[in-house]
């Protein structure tokens, strides 16, 4: 247990690091929504993981049973999705047939993240609410997951919005994995593997909020 | 005491809604969505004792991962249906999102300083209503002000609301778990800890506006 506590805390730190810094750039007058929205995924994860801090170091548990600490992996990809499919979809897709094999390209990366799932909720046996839990994830995942594929490789025509912002759709990409990754090692309780997918989760928030910042930085409309 | 909740809330609406009936414009406004907090807190009780029940009487468990989703989702919906129906303006949403959180701990309070009146002593004052109170009230303008960013664009609003809800419910689980644990000195600072940059926030908001105009 002590060391999925040094895990949680590792990430924690981060992703508040993470939280403050994309507080001081985004939250500004006349700033995008966009690098808002992924500040509060990261901040989401932030919370999110100093509740399982504190829930560990109360005596909690934080893997039998349902704990609100879950909600900050749902928060964040909810938060991530909202800012792809609300904010930036529109600017770099017009819906016509053009593009069409990049929207189905782009269904790979959801359909490996079902495939996933599939694996992992036959492979291991799971309370019920572990697995409405996981459910839910996975489907946040799926459809954050296909924006941020869908927005690394689709071609920038217009106002060169999605280039810039391509390093960081790859790392969200990365968190996404890094998040399903940390629900399958839970399922085998191996607490070396938490330790390294959650130091890594920490250093990839950190990027995501530096590397949406410095895309940002780069548009020109 | 058998119903005591039903008789403060009586006791505390009565008048007010008066007083609502004399006031116009904003006025009316902060001290209408004060009221509605006050009912929503009455509500959340009632549901809350619900859940206890079904959860099996795990007060710390159901205070740490039931409850604060619950009031969350209940303080949340006068908010979201001022912005949705009248105004999704920052300046106007905040306010009254502050109110309904300020009008729900003071209902709250109301009732355990009711329930328990021969333990609580000023200690305890200064604890519900710096912190507890304090908690409730930045939870209600987290949701106000992230629903104002998310209204802005219809795709963004549906999503975007579940998840701010998401963040109001860990920020309340930590507190609750926080101030119930050997380290509650922490939770009673929480709540101010984040207060403090809010008010920065929004004091540099106003100064920047009224620079600008």
């Amino acid at each position: 247990m002590k060391l999925i506590l040094i895990a949680n805390i590792i990430t924690c730190v981060c992703a508040f690091a993470g939280f403050i810094y994309g507080s001081i750039t985004s939250f500004k007058p006349k700033k995008a929504v966009y690098p808002q929205m992924i500040t509060l995924a990261v901040g989401c994860m932030a919370f999110g993981k100093l509740y399982q801090v504190v829930r560990v170091l109360t005596g909690g548990e934080i893997f039998g049973q349902f704990q609100l600490g879950v909600f900050g992996y749902i928060g964040s990809l909810m938060f991530l999705f909202s800012a792809n499919f609300g904010a930036m979809d529109s600017l770099a897709d017009d819906k016509s047939n053009t593009f069409r094999k990049y929207r189905i390209i782009a269904f790979a990366a959801p359909c490996a993240v079902a495939v996933l799932y599939a694996l992992f909720i036959f492979s291991t046996e799971l309370p019920i609410m572990a697995q409405v839990v996981s459910a839910v994830t996975t489907v946040l995942a799926m459809h954050a997951s296909y924006y941020h594929l869908k927005h690394l490789i689709f071609p920038d025509v217009d106002f060169g919005v999605i280039k810039c912002l391509r390093p960081y759709n790859l790392s969200a990409l990365i968190y996404i994995s890094l998040c399903f990754a940390e629900m399958i090692v839970i399922g085998t309780g191996n607490e070396i593997s938490i330790l390294i997918i959650d130091v890594l989760m920490g250093i990839i928030l950190i990027d995501i909020i530096v590397l949406a910042e410095r895309g940002i930085k780069k548009w020109k409309i | 005491m058998e119903n005591i909740a039903y008789i403060l809330f009586i006791c505390l609406v009565a008048p007010m809604l008066f007083m609502v009936l004399m006031l116009r414009g904003r006025s009316r406004l902060l001290v209408g969505y004060m009221l509605l907090g006050v009912f929503v807190s009455l509500f959340v009780s009632e549901l809350n004792t619900i859940l206890l029940s079904q959860c099996g009487g795990d007060m710390l468990y159901v205070s740490t991962t039931v409850t604060p989703v619950t009031e969350e989702i209940v303080k949340a919906i006068p908010i979201l249906f001022y912005a949705v129906v009248f105004s999704d303006n920052r300046d106007r949403v905040m306010p009254i999102a502050f109110a309904t959180g300020v009008g729900f701990a003071m209902f709250e309070n109301m009732v355990i300083l009711a329930q328990n009146v021969e333990n609580v002593t000023i200690g305890w004052a200064i604890i519900r209503g710096f912190s507890t109170a304090l908690m409730h009230a930045i939870c209600s303008v987290v949701v106000g002000y992230g629903i104002c960013l998310v209204k802005k664009r219809p795709k963004l609003f549906r999503c975007g609301t579940f998840a701010l809800l998401t963040l109001a419910s860990i920020y309340h689980g930590i507190f609750n778990m926080l101030v119930q644990s050997e380290y509650k000195y922490l939770g009673f600072f929480l709540p101010a800890v984040t207060y403090i940059p809010l008010l920065f926030k929004h004091y540099r908001y106003y100064k920047n506006k009224k620079g600008a105009l």
